[in-house]
């Protein structure tokens, strides 16, 4: 079995993305895919509910689909695989009669009664209740797949080497950077390799930029800018004040505090990332 | 009151108002060309069959582009926050018939008079699930509008009253299916696309009766069974059953060729090749089909072998132009895989496959065809590959636009560094079963691409960044008044075609969310811009 059904097998894993789908706690995937949504980004990102996002209809009964997993596991598993995508009984995540299943009307007959010319025996002794559980444990399997919201990274790495790592760290970035100043504790700080490898390769802070902006006049100012684009620059100064004035008209200096790290990303190989993510997250 | 005096009253009220307006006209067939569409017509989504958004138009140029002021502006009111998307946003473009806008937004069409802003009609569908990412616009052929809804209906209305004639079932949201295309009019087969990839499901495309709605034909986008054509480009009959290659965006059509173009979406599942072994023909394509038929003519694939959701539907432009003295029938794509294809539309054979973004390092070059060589080593990993793309890829669905004027093609792109993650590591997977990650070094640019190389001659890479407000949106438009008209920041820009320095701006709301368009009533020039819940048209100020 994967380390990925595996992963979502298990029951703690059920109450958090029990969790998930009332919070939508997990972070690091991109809701979007067909197009990103042309809404002008406010400063306080609205809270959205991937499932509702991608209209995936009723969301499973994560209680009932925890009751239905051992059921599922006991009578449904050895035909139709254990997070029901088939073996030598058909898939059921990719199953019309499932998808068209609201609340185990369609799957609740077919449990019932089986389906003798397939193959598939009734099953006569489970109570209505426990087949409406199987049926939410199937929907959740679906909504595993689907709901793209609800993917994690994984917590673990199946690559890099330390040693190389510290190599590499030791001819790029040690310039910069030191294991025992800045980094120290970077391995504390990003525990999740996704996020220290996206931290390693652009770690951008979010939020305004400070800039030099120099008037047409020679006037030379130093502050935050509060917006800027190919037509409007305002800058509010250390001192408080606030300026605007037409882009073209101004020279605008950012000082590139990324400048090495955008300088490395045309060179690291896969293998750099993982190396040097393997490395820094040692250092707590 | 009697109810003779009643009906009396309200029929002559209703006939002063419609007197007063814009009565909504058929479309008459002829304005809809390969090129060269009617001035005072916007008659399907890119304005011609060919997708270039080129105009003729130039009353609006660049010795008098400072006078470009807003006429008028139309918000949509009282239809709230989308279920799970917030905001209203309108992606559509306007078609324009006989003085009446027609646009839409998921669930939603509005009939808006051109000259005024004012509304005529409103059509609004509830839903019964469906994804309501977006809503590209209404087709029409002659007096009838052709709708499409987030649960795949397929509804026509009356284009005078609004009022709905039929509607048939084309898509099934069950399955994640979702549909958000302009159907484009060829003939009498409206044509269209699906899209939904949540699931493992088959793309396909349609064409519909236009009086009845009744199918037509259907092409599917990957074979039906094995030892098909393009089976062996798939490991099994279950692959290929759930290989996706969705049809989402309106193709283009040449009516002397008698073909139409279209892009085909990404493989599924998206980020798992594991399951799915070969190059997974037709999805992320270019497909060139007989419109009577569905019968695939050619293809060039784009992405072969998919693993980063790089729907390949971005509009298959097409142009005529002598190139070493020979007049050739062209189609070019940037593609959000990052490359640039110039392809000849009479076979497919390509002339131009460059990236236009990144060194395309996902890929190791090109094949005889000129398709891109997928990299084994840059499909995604459990601890992620890095590709010179941005993970969302180098466009997506705002439309380009050529220009005979300058044979430049322009493209709103994105460049940066993304990162692409495997979650599921089965045999089998489904779904995503992976994701991207991260935007390294982002920018948003306008590029302009040299037809007869791919190379960039000239790029605009928008200032700030973020929270700043800076960026490029939407699509494109050229016109023969020397302009280029695309969103930047919250603003419509007029660029100039040759070098890209900014010649005008007008502030909006908010960033310009769906193809600036353009066509002439009364003698006056409009340029009309979608920027989140409200249209803008804009006309010289002759004052």
């Amino acid at each position: 079995m994967s380390k990925t059904s595996t992963i979502l097998l298990s029951a703690t894993s059920l109450l958090c993305l029990a969790a998930a789908l009332c919070h939508i706690s997990l972070k690091p995937v991109l809701a979007h895919a067909q197009e990103p949504d042309q809404q002008t980004p406010t400063r306080t990102a609205p809270t959205r509910n991937p499932h509702d996002f991608l209209g995936l209809g009723r969301a499973p009964d994560i209680a009932a689909a925890k009751l239905g997993e051992p059921l599922y596991k006991e009578n449904c598993a050895t035909c139709h695989g254990p997070t029901a995508r088939g073996a030598q009984g058909p898939n059921l995540v990719r199953s019309v009669l499932v998808l068209h299943d609201e609340k185990g009307e369609e799957i609740g007959p077919v449990i019932k009664n089986g389906r003798p010319q397939g193959g598939m025996p009734a099953f006569t002794s489970l109570k209505d209740a426990q087949i409406y559980n199987i049926a939410e444990y199937i929907h959740l399997q679906v909504e595993l797949a689907a709901n793209r919201g609800l993917y994690a990274h994984s917590n673990t790495m199946t690559s890099g080497d330390t040693e190389k790592g510290k190599t590499f760290f030791a001819a790029n970035c040690a310039t910069c950077h030191s294991v025992t100043g800045d980094l120290a504790t970077i391995g504390a700080r990003y525990p999740q390799p996704a996020a220290m490898l996206a931290r390693i390769a652009w770690p951008s802070t979010p939020g305004p930029r400070q800039a030099i902006v120099t008037t047409h006049s020679g006037e030379k100012l130093t502050g935050t800018l509060i917006h800027f684009d190919d037509f409007e620059t305002t800058l509010r100064t250390d001192a408080g004040a606030t300026s605007t004035w037409p882009t073209p008209t101004v020279n605008v200096d950012i000082p590139d505090k990324l400048a090495g790290h955008r300088a490395l990303l045309p060179k690291y190989t896969d293998d750099d990332l993982h190396n040097l993510t393997r490395y820094l997250m040692t250092l707590k | 009151m009697n109810l003779r005096i009643l009906i009396f009253l309200t029929l002559l009220t209703s006939t002063f108002l419609l007197g007063q307006g814009t009565k909504p006209q058929g479309l008459d067939p002829k304005a809809l060309t390969l090129f060269h569409q009617p001035a005072d017509t916007w008659p399907t989504y890119n304005g011609d069959y060919s997708g270039r958004r080129f105009s003729d138009l130039n009353q609006v140029n660049q010795t008098n582009i400072a006078q470009l002021k807003v006429a008028w502006t139309y918000k949509i009111t009282g239809i709230g926050s989308l279920r799970g998307i917030g905001n209203p946003v309108i992606k559509s473009t306007p078609l324009m018939v006989n003085g009446v806008l027609y646009f839409t937004i998921p669930d939603h069409v509005f009939a808006v008079d051109a000259r005024t802003g004012k509304e005529i009609w409103r059509f609004d569908f509830e839903d019964h699930g469906g994804h309501l990412l977006g809503q590209r616009g209404v087709g029409m052929y002659g007096n009838w509008i052709y709708f499409l809804t987030p649960d795949g209906w397929f509804i026509s209305l009356d284009s005078k009253t609004g009022k709905e004639r039929w509607r048939k079932k084309v898509a099934d949201e069950k399955l994640q299916y979702f549909t958000t295309m302009s159907a484009v009019i060829v003939k009498n087969h409206v044509l269209i696309g699906v899209g939904g990839d949540a699931m493992d499901v088959r793309g396909y495309l349609e064409a519909r009766d236009p009086e009845t709605g009744e199918q037509q034909w259907r092409w599917w986008s990957e074979p039906l069974k094995m030892g098909d054509p393009g089976s062996e480009t798939w490991p099994n009959q279950a692959s290929m059953d759930h290989g996706g290659g969705m049809t989402w965006l309106p193709g283009t059509y040449d009516p002397d060729l008698n073909l139409i173009f279209w892009g085909t979406g990404n493989t599924n599942p998206v980020f798992a090749g594991q399951g799915r072994k070969g190059a997974n023909l037709y999805t992320d394509a270019i497909v060139a089909l007989n419109p009577d038929t569905g019968k695939l003519v050619w293809y060039f694939q784009a992405s072969p072998h998919d693993t980063h959701d790089w729907d390949n539907v971005e509009t298959p432009v097409l142009f005529d132009m002598v190139i070493d003295g020979k007049p050739r029938k062209l189609l070019a794509q940037a593609a959000r895989c990052g490359y640039f294809f110039v392809l000849d539309r009479t076979n497919g054979k390509a002339l131009v496959s460059k990236p236009f973004v990144g060194t395309a390092n996902w890929s190791k070059g090109i094949d005889q065809r000129g398709q891109p060589i997928p990299d084994p080593g840059k499909e995604p990993k459990v601890d992620g590959s890095m590709v010179d793309l941005p993970i969302n890829g180098a466009t997506n669905w705002p439309p380009p636009s050529y220009s005979p004027l300058t044979n430049l093609f322009y493209v709103n792109a994105s460049e940066g560094y993304g990162v692409a993650y495997l979650y599921d590591t089965s045999p089998e997977p489904e779904g995503y079963a992976g994701g991207g990650s991260g935007t390294f070094d982002p920018r948003s640019s306008l590029m302009a691409l040299d037809v007869t190389t791919g190379n960039i001659k000239w790029k605009h890479v928008a200032k700030g960044e973020g929270s700043e407000g800076g960026g490029i949106s939407g699509g494109i438009l050229t016109t023969a008044g020397n302009l280029l008209f695309t969103g930047d920041s919250n603003r419509l820009a007029a660029f100039s075609p040759a070098d890209g320095a900014i010649l005008w701006s007008q502030p909006l709301n908010a960033r310009v969310s769906n193809g600036p368009s353009t066509w002439t009533l009364d003698n006056q020039q409009h340029i009309v811009v979608a920027a989140g819940d409200t249209l803008y048209s804009l006309a010289l100020n002759r004052k």
